[in-house]
């Protein structure tokens, strides 16, 4: 049984009159990479604030760690916020000593080298934060949300902005730290990411969630039909639920349980298989089809 | 370890603020001034006023034999020629029928620089005519100086209030002195806001701390930043006075007793103030939106120092004493009138419990506004808004 590291139930928010979340539910648990999805506007950024304290929810209710929020809590969860920023003039020593402090780290030093080496930028140490380039500040503030090893990670776009060398660098250490038996929680809308990544997804759009599970169940709830270019009578096939049938090409709808492996043995037997194509839909098609279903 | 947090950015903030160039600035301009000011001290005089060295005159009537320092000229060719050679600045002609019209023609070059030098002309008038007089001695003294004034106030009671002298300066220099602080600080305060929001770096420290812990360190803070200020401004200000032949002007003045008292008023106004520009702070985009916002306390803050005169005039009337009891004018306008006039106990009470009660209602409120305001980007908080945020 999977400890649920954070369990949110029924989340309402409104501003005004427009409602920004609607009775959203899910669950995360421990140690999984758990992929928040959706496109932008979709309501991802306020259940992480709500899941933080910042703002509250209308409605509706959050258990974390096992509990009511508490103050205390903050120094479990490490946090990137998709609005990034650092002090300018300070320097990275200097800001990430402050923001460790603040996660009630009283000597962060270690920590913060061995950080800084993990990410090339050990000899910045000491450089203010404004000499940095844009990548090199979004390193520096991946580990304001490392620095006080959390339990619960909390990642807005953590790959935005980022050349693939540090895209690769970010990513191995979000690996190492799941290993770790950290739990992450990704937000983002780039989904070759997710899914190479992530356990479990939750996509939401206008607030509602629209897609909710392991990735395989969501793969398999959204298969493509089956299609077959041949010479001959297709039939009756046993596991098809329909047919779309153009004489030599023919798209088939499986049933659910259906196992395409077994449909193929039939086919070799009734009809000449020219192409047989059982394609399983990115997670990208899916996105785009649930966002454009919800708009028609 | 949770309140730690607040000192720890209270700590940031005041290092912050201090290490600006801004604040070194702000530290080394009014010596600056200063020392401006008592350079030229020696020769602006000289070059504005008309001291009787360089005022001439012409007498048409003959009566004039007292000269006091003036230069006498025969005739108006000899003062022109004067005039135009730059030998004298002005003067002045006492006609043949000044008895009968008192018409007095002041000549000048180019217009006269500062006011034309109708005191030395009228001191040097008066002599003369006295002197022709028949009056005994102490009548002509009269006549040349003729009010030796000494102000007494009374209280409500009709009895002489003891205090005067050179108090009057004191509720100047305080008036002034509690007033930059409430506003250096706050004003601080508001720009660290704001910087926080602009640079996005609010969400990452709302993740760690509560926005009351937040709101809390930099209210810390930015204050010991602008107490810095001011301590540093009014220790080398009495150090350079002390230095000067007027200190002894401030013996006798129960500074003592004012101090005491200016400590809470100076603390519970920091924070009022504080709290206010957080209010405006939080929900504005840009500094000049926060600004704009800021202005109407500004201005709260300021009216006292408009008013000044009038208080320190009249330390009893309904105004000042109305402006006692008004949270955001009652820090400067009490320190004032303690000052000048014996304030009874009970109002003074009554004053700082307005104030602490305030105090206590804006720090919570503004508490609400700035965790609703603190992440909002280019939209106005409303007022309908407002009432929202206090009953969530």
């Amino acid at each position: 049984m999977n400890y649920k590291i954070l369990d949110v139930w029924h989340l309402t928010k409104s501003y005004d009159e427009r409602i920004v979340l609607d009775d959203l539910s899910f669950h995360v648990n421990q140690g999984e990479i758990f992929g928040l999805l959706g496109p932008n506007g979709a309501g991802k950024t306020t259940v992480i604030r709500i899941i933080l304290d910042i703002i509250r929810a209308d409605q509706g209710e959050i258990v974390i760690f096992g509990g009511q929020f508490d103050e205390d809590f903050k120094s479990k969860i490490g946090y990137l916020p998709e609005e990034r920023g650092l002090y300018q003039k300070m320097t990275v020593l200097e800001c990430l000593k402050y923001f460790a402090q603040l996660k009630n780290i009283k000597r962060p030093e270690v920590q913060i080298d061995f950080w800084l080496d993990r990410i090339n930028l050990f000899n910045c140490k000491n450089k203010k934060i404004g000499e940095l380039s844009k990548g090199m500040q979004q390193k520096i503030q991946l580990i304001t949300a490392f620095i006080h090893n959390p339990e619960l990670l909390i990642l807005d776009e953590p790959f935005s902005g980022l050349d693939p060398i540090n895209a690769k660098v970010v990513k191995d250490i979000l690996f190492d730290l799941a290993n770790a038996g950290k739990t992450i929680i990704l937000s983002t809308h780039q989904m070759d990411q997710v899914e190479r990544m992530c356990d479990r997804i939750l996509m939401i759009n206008h607030g509602r969630s629209v897609l909710y599970g392991s990735l395989d169940e969501i793969k398999s709830n959204y298969r493509e039909p089956l299609v077959i270019e041949y010479e001959g009578d297709l039939g009756y096939i046993k596991g098809v639920d329909s047919i779309n049938d153009y004489g030599k090409y023919a798209e088939l709808v499986l049933e659910e349980n259906a196992d395409p492996q077994e449909i193929l043995k039939t086919l070799i037997y009734t009809v000449k298989i020219k192409k047989f194509e059982m394609r399983a839909p990115s997670l990208n098609d899916i996105f785009i089809g649930v966002v454009e279903n919800a708009e028609v | 370890m949770q309140k730690f947090k607040s000192l720890i950015v209270a700590k940031r903030e005041f290092l912050a603020t201090v290490k600006t160039k801004g604040f070194i600035f702000s530290l080394i301009l009014p010596f600056l001034i200063i020392l401006v000011v008592v350079l030229s001290m020696g020769s602006i005089p000289q070059i504005i006023s008309q001291t009787p060295q360089n005022i001439g005159f012409v007498d048409e009537t003959g009566m004039m034999g007292e000269v006091r320092n003036l230069i006498r000229f025969s005739d108006m060719e000899g003062a022109k020629n004067a005039l135009l050679e730059n030998e004298i600045n002005s003067f002045f002609v006492v006609s043949e029928d000044y008895i009968e019209t008192g018409k007095i023609s002041i000549y000048s070059r180019d217009g006269l620089l500062g006011s034309p030098p109708t005191d030395s002309i009228e001191a040097f008038l008066i002599e003369n005519l006295i002197r022709e007089s028949n009056l005994d001695e102490t009548f002509k003294d009269r006549i040349k100086d003729p009010a030796n004034e000494e102000i007494i106030t009374l209280n409500e009671k009709g009895d002489v209030e003891e205090k005067s002298g050179v108090g009057f300066i004191i509720p100047y220099v305080l008036g002034i002195l509690l007033m930059m602080v409430l506003m250096t600080s706050s004003g601080y305060l508001m720009q660290g806001i704001v910087a926080e929001k602009e640079n996005r770096t609010i969400e990452i420290l709302l993740s760690s701390i509560s926005t009351n812990q937040l709101l809390t360190g930099k209210i810390l803070g930015f204050g010991s930043a602008g107490l810095l200020q001011v301590l540093i401004w009014t220790c080398s200000g009495a150090l350079m006075l002390f230095l000067t032949p007027y200190s002894s002007l401030f013996q006798g003045i129960e500074l003592s007793w004012i101090l005491i008292v200016a400590i809470p008023y100076f603390i519970l106004g920091y924070l009022l103030f504080a709290a206010s520009m957080a209010c405006v702070a939080a929900p504005a985009g840009t500094m000049r939106d926060a600004q704009q916002g800021a202005s109407i306390f500004t201005m709260f803050a300021v009216l006292p120092m408009i008013l000044l005169s009038f208080i320190t005039r009249a330390p009893n009337s309904i105004i000042a004493k109305a402006l006692s009891y008004i949270p955001y004018t009652s820090p400067v306008t009490m320190l004032v009138r303690i000052a000048i006039v014996e304030v009874p106990a009970y109002e003074l009470l009554a004053s700082l419990l307005i104030l602490s009660i305030s105090v206590i209602v804006m720090i919570r409120f503004s508490a609400k506004i700035f965790r609703a305001g603190i992440l909002m980007h280019g939209t106005n908080i409303k007022l309908k808004d407002v009432f929202r945020y206090l009953r969530e």
